[in-house]
């Protein structure tokens, strides 16, 4: 590949070739062979993965959309389904999604944040047990916890209160999940203990530690279980069905389940509540992906 | 960091199990409750989605302008589930209205009280054979019907007559029929992008039992009889299913008869076929009418007839929904207040056309015509073939996992068409059918 | 711990050390303190919402169901039900199949999407969103449009495609010796951008100095990813492995809608069979026993995992 050019002097090595190490494989900006390998790859990457749905998004903006073939671009181009969307109600619903969405995803990540960190810079007895048990509330499918869990939230051990018919009902069970927990002390794992070390030298006591010091060394996780842990709260179904104490409260992805089981419903509403429901998600990944690229001042943030 | 406390994580989890297991004992309490009348409207549960919903809450309103009687109506799509959940708590909604199929499982569970035929006003305009089906297996009636309807076969008129074709009225003929759609370009395409029959052949949920049940009742075959008494024996292997069945097996193994990809559709799946012009054929119910007249692009489009007969007769198959009575429901003024409305003439023609979507779709009572109500003459159809040529799966036992074994052996034994395995597939689903019935006590 | 014990049997046990302790009492309990508290909330919702519904759902195993009836205690027959179903042991090992092929694809083509992704240009960012979508998008839209790639017939698109390098058209869901690689190449497809997502995240932690360090002595691409990469990887990749272990298991909707466990059982896993066994006929118990079933196999694996994990670690 590009090794042949890599004993610049160390001139040269400063200026246009510094891009050489902000990747593993060494991609080198300029045009070559390299460049057009790589060219040629990722179309074929982005017709892999990405082409598909364009089958979606055009059959969303067509009015007779064939669920047996896949069209590229709309035959007829229309609104209609969308609108046929509204009708059903889908942007109440889409409301309903985003509002849980962002409120679990910010409980997730601050009880998962203070969970690793307890797991993972600190120790004691029985940590792998905890890190073990975390792991294992992911073992079990939700369909059989489902009644005893509708249950629950019916009637809190200990509190006697009935969370059901508020986003609580969804938010707080959401707000534990091992993957996020597991991700985070992984990567907490990997900051070396002088940081830490130094760092109580000068009297940094916990929650400064935590916020100041280590945080901002996980960037990268953290975007990590930003992204995937707004899809797990927002594609749950289980849950906010059993939460629910009216279809008005239902979030998106369970309308758009109960719609596909209605024989009436068109399958271009199907498609364009799909691609309603794809959106938030790409925006928060969009979003996220800042922290997890390699910043541009690479090397600073070390020591 | 090397402090050495005690490790109160294991005390942490000690306390997690004892607790878990306290609070989950506090759930096996397992006496009933006694019901009673807690002064709240009457509560009934349907499974209904968004539209259907509409069409219930109209037909509630009505109900409540009439006879000055609340009821606090769910539409609930998940209603297995929810209901569930209530019996875990012991307080059932007092009236369900689900599928006569659930029958069996809801007596097994204990949910329903019996309900006494003779205090239901205007029982005699609902057919014996209706109230047949809504009996237990010890003989005692636990629902009222509600709503029925019947499979009805509908082909691509324009295709069939492009063709010169004549309307198929055995077996055979529409075998031809299949055969001719996938072969002869009805659509005038220029390309081979038309097949015969659209067949949910997938495992998932027992579809290819529910599709294929039609056309073993034709040949006079079946999965299981009624021995009398709450008793059943499979019927599976005896040479008039083996007829049925390999009937069947060449449809999927003749190219082009059958969608492709037909042993793994779902009817969400496999119906779109028929909707989109890719198939001519289809044995669906007649909730599809209004979809498809919409994408077809009218009715004239295709036509709905009288179903073929096999080397025996005509039959169908018939489904329906009842109405529950639980075992919760301290209301019994109220009930019988609900259940003679829901069966009168004004209701029956409430839940036709109230609201969005008709919930009932051949009314029970027989004063009440739904090619009338409708008015549409395919209706009629619908209606003489529940009268003359259809029949229920059984409801007093729990069907569902008969459906499924019989789907997985119908599934696999036409998967495989190199094979002569109808007869050794067909034993061995006599053998599971008999199994299941011994696990219910249903066993002759 | 001192080398030379003084008098065992009548000094009592001290903390080990061979320098007195320093004065830590307010610091230790802080330190102690700090500990709990930052588990607390985790541990107040993981009991109330996962542990409690887990030991209520792990206890219906041992009992016939009967919610309203009230449940009946029946041992192990719910488990003896499972493990004498002639499907489950055939859907054992669709499971097993499925998983690894998924897992280890899933894997090998994430890393591949990873570093070929890897950088800021514009047009990477708007490349790696666009790869992103299968991971966004609803399992039954997916489903959907896997089932219209793999249309049986020769003109269906993946059959059109593959005719152009002259191969035949390919039964892929419709046959019974090629729905579940087929369903494997979906997983694979849905999973990839997924890892992908977690190797970026650590390829982003890796020191760039270590790479110009390794330029001046001359390395090669493949040495630098074998010394470098993909040590520094290892926790992206004991993520990746144990989440697999979980997740693999597990597979059920991807099935569910493209097949439905056909054609013939080829595609039956585990929860198709809990779903057949269990859920259809509201018999409850024997769902909840094959889900134990399941936990008990996927505990095992990821403590295996995680054992492989640290060796590798201590190496």
């Amino acid at each position: 590949m590009s090794t042949t050019t890599s004993r610049t002097p160390a001139a040269a090595k400063r200026t246009s070739s510094s891009s050489r190490f902000d990747s593993a494989l060494g991609w080198s900006p300029g045009w070559g062979t390299n460049m057009v390998l790589r060219i040629v790859l990722c179309v074929l990457v982005f017709c892999i993965f990405a082409l598909p749905f364009a089958a979606i998004i055009s059959g969303a903006f067509d009015r007779n959309s064939s669920p047996t073939e896949i069209t590229l671009l709309p035959k007829t181009f229309t609104l209609a389904n969308f609108e046929a969307a509204s009708q059903q109600g889908l942007w109440g619903y889409l409301l309903n999604s985003l509002v849980i969405a962002g409120g679990g995803l910010l409980l997730q990540m601050t009880v998962s944040v203070f969970a690793a960190y307890s797991l993972s810079r600190k120790k004691f007895r029985g940590q792998a047990l905890l890190l073990l048990l975390v792991l294992m509330t992911m073992m079990l499918p939700e369909e059989v916890i489902g009644v005893p869990l509708s249950l629950v939230l019916g009637d809190l051990p200990l509190l006697g209160l009935s969370l059901r018919g508020s986003v609580l009902a969804v938010i707080l069970p959401v707000g534990i999940w091992g993957f996020s927990i597991f991700i985070m002390s992984e990567f907490m794992k990997e900051i070396p203990a002088e940081i830490e070390e130094a760092a109580r030298l000068d009297g940094v006591g916990e929650f400064r530690m935590l916020f100041t010091i280590i945080l901002p060394l996980c960037k990268p996780a953290l975007g990590v279980i930003g992204i995937f842990g707004f899809m797990m709260v927002w594609d749950q179904y289980l849950l906010p069905l059993i939460a629910a104490n009216d279809p008005s409260d239902y979030t998106l992805t369970v309308a758009l389940s109960v719609l596909r089981n209605d024989t009436t419903v068109g399958p271009g509403v199907l498609l364009a509540g799909a691609v309603m429901a794809m959106i938030p998600s790409l925006l928060v990944y969009l979003f996220l992906q800042r922290s997890m690229i390699r910043g541009i001042t690479a090397g600073a943030t070390k020591g | 960091m090397d402090s050495k406390f005690t490790p109160r994580s294991r005390g942490a989890l000690a306390f997690t199990l004892a607790a878990a297991a306290l609070l989950s004992g506090c759930s096996a309490g397992s006496s009933k409750p006694a019901a009673a009348d807690d002064g709240q409207p009457i509560e009934v549960w349907a499974r209904a989605g968004t539209d259907a919903s509409t069409t219930y809450a109209a037909m509630f309103k009505e109900f409540t302008a009439k006879t000055g009687v609340q009821v606090n109506f769910q539409g609930v799509p998940d209603l297995d589930q929810q209901l569930q959940t209530r019996a875990a708590s012991k307080k059932l909604p007092d009236i369900v209205i689900n599928d006569s199929a659930a029958l069996g499982n809801y007596t097994a569970q204990g949910y329903l009280v019996k309900v006494d035929k003779s205090t239901v006003e205007g029982n005699a305009k609902i057919a014996d054979s209706l109230w047949n089906e809504t009996k237990g297996l010890d003989g005692a009636t636990y629902g009222v019907p509600f709503s029925r309807q019947t499979m009805v076969t509908m082909i691509r008129k324009d295709w069939r007559e492009k063709l010169g074709l004549p309307v198929p009225k055995t077996q055979e003929d529409l075998e031809k029929l299949a055969t001719a759609f996938a072969t002869m370009d009805p659509d005038g395409n220029g390309q081979a992008d038309t097949y015969g029959m659209t067949v949910p052949g997938s495992t998932e949920r027992g579809y290819m039992a529910w599709w294929a049940s039609s056309y073993l009742w034709q040949d006079g075959g079946g999965y299981l009889k009624d021995e009398g008494n709450g008793k059943f024996s499979a019927t599976a292997s005896t040479p008039e299913t083996q007829k049925g069945v390999t009937w069947i097996k060449q449809q999927f193994c003749t190219p082009g008869n059958t969608q492709p990809g037909a042993l793994t559709a779902a009817t969400s799946v496999a119906s779109p076929f028929f909707q989109t012009g890719k198939t001519g054929i289809i044995l669906t119910g007649p909730y599809n009418f209004s979809s498809f007249d919409t994408s077809l692009g009218g009715k004239d489009k295709y036509e709905v007839i009288e179903t073929p007969k096999g080397s025996v007769d005509s039959t169908v198959l018939a489904e329906g929904e009842n109405i529950y009575v639980t075992a919760s429901n301290g209301k019994p003024e109220q009930t019988k207040q609900v259940i003679n409305y829901l069966v009168s003439a004004d209701g029956q023609k409430a839940g036709m056309t109230a609201g969005k979507q008709p919930i009932v779709r051949v009314p029970v009572n027989s004063d009440v015509d739904a090619a009338a109500v409708y008015n549409d003459p395919r209706w009629a159809v619908v209606q003489n073939a529940l009268k003359n040529s259809s029949k229920a799966f059984p409801s007093a036992i729990n069907f569902v996992p008969i459906k499924q074994v019989a789907a997985e052996a119908l599934n696999k034994i036409v998967a495989d068409c190199g094979a002569d395995n109808v007869a050794s597939g067909l034993k061995d689903l006599d053998t599971a059918i008999n199994n299941e019935l011994t696990n219910q006590n249903a066993k002759s | 711990m001192t080398a030379a014990p003084t008098k065992p049997a009548v000094t009592p046990v001290q903390a080990t050390r061979s320098t007195p302790p320093p004065r830590r009492g307010k610091g230790n309990r802080a330190h102690v303190l700090a500990i709990w508290v930052f588990l607390l909330p985790a541990a107040v919702l993981a009991l109330y919402f996962k542990f409690i519904p887990m030991a209520e759902g792990i206890r219906l195993s041992l009992f016939k169901v009967q919610p309203f009836l009230g449940d009946v205690f029946v041992g192990f027959d719910n488990y003896a039900s499972v493990l004498t179903d002639a499907r489950f042991m055939e859907a054992l090992g669709h499971t097993v199949i499925l998983g690894l092929t998924q897992t280890i694809g899933a894997l090998v083509v994430g890393f591949v999407l990873a570093l070929l992704l890897e950088g800021q240009a514009k047009s990477l960012w708007f490349l790696r969103t666009a790869i992103f979508l299968p991971v966004v998008t609803a399992l039954a839209v997916v489903g959907e449009i896997w089932r219209i790639l793999y249309f049986p017939t020769a003109d269906g698109p993946l059959n059109t495609i593959l005719s152009w390098v002259g191969l035949g058209p390919l039964q892929f869901l419709n046959g019974t010796d090629t729905a579940l690689w087929s369903i494997a190449v979906v997983g694979i497809w849905s999973g990839a951008p997924y890892n992908m997502v977690i190797i970026l995240a650590g390829l982003a932690g890796i020191d760039r100095a270590l790479y110009e360090s390794a330029g001046v002595d001359g390395a090669t691409i493949w040495q630098r990813l074998r010394y470098i990469t993909l040590p520094a990887l290892r926790p992206a990749i004991v993520i990746v492995l144990t989440l697999a272990a979980i997740r693999s298991l597990r597979s059920f909707t991807e099935v569910y809608v493209l097949t439905g466990g056909g054609p013939a059982g080829s595609t039956e896993v585990w929860m198709t069979r809990m779903y057949s066994l269990g859920f259809q006929r509201n018999d409850i118990g024997v769902a909840s026993a094959a889900a134990v079933l399941l936990l008990v196999v996927t505990l095992l694996l990821t403590v295996g995992t995680q054992l492989l994990a640290r060796r590798k670690a201590e190496r």
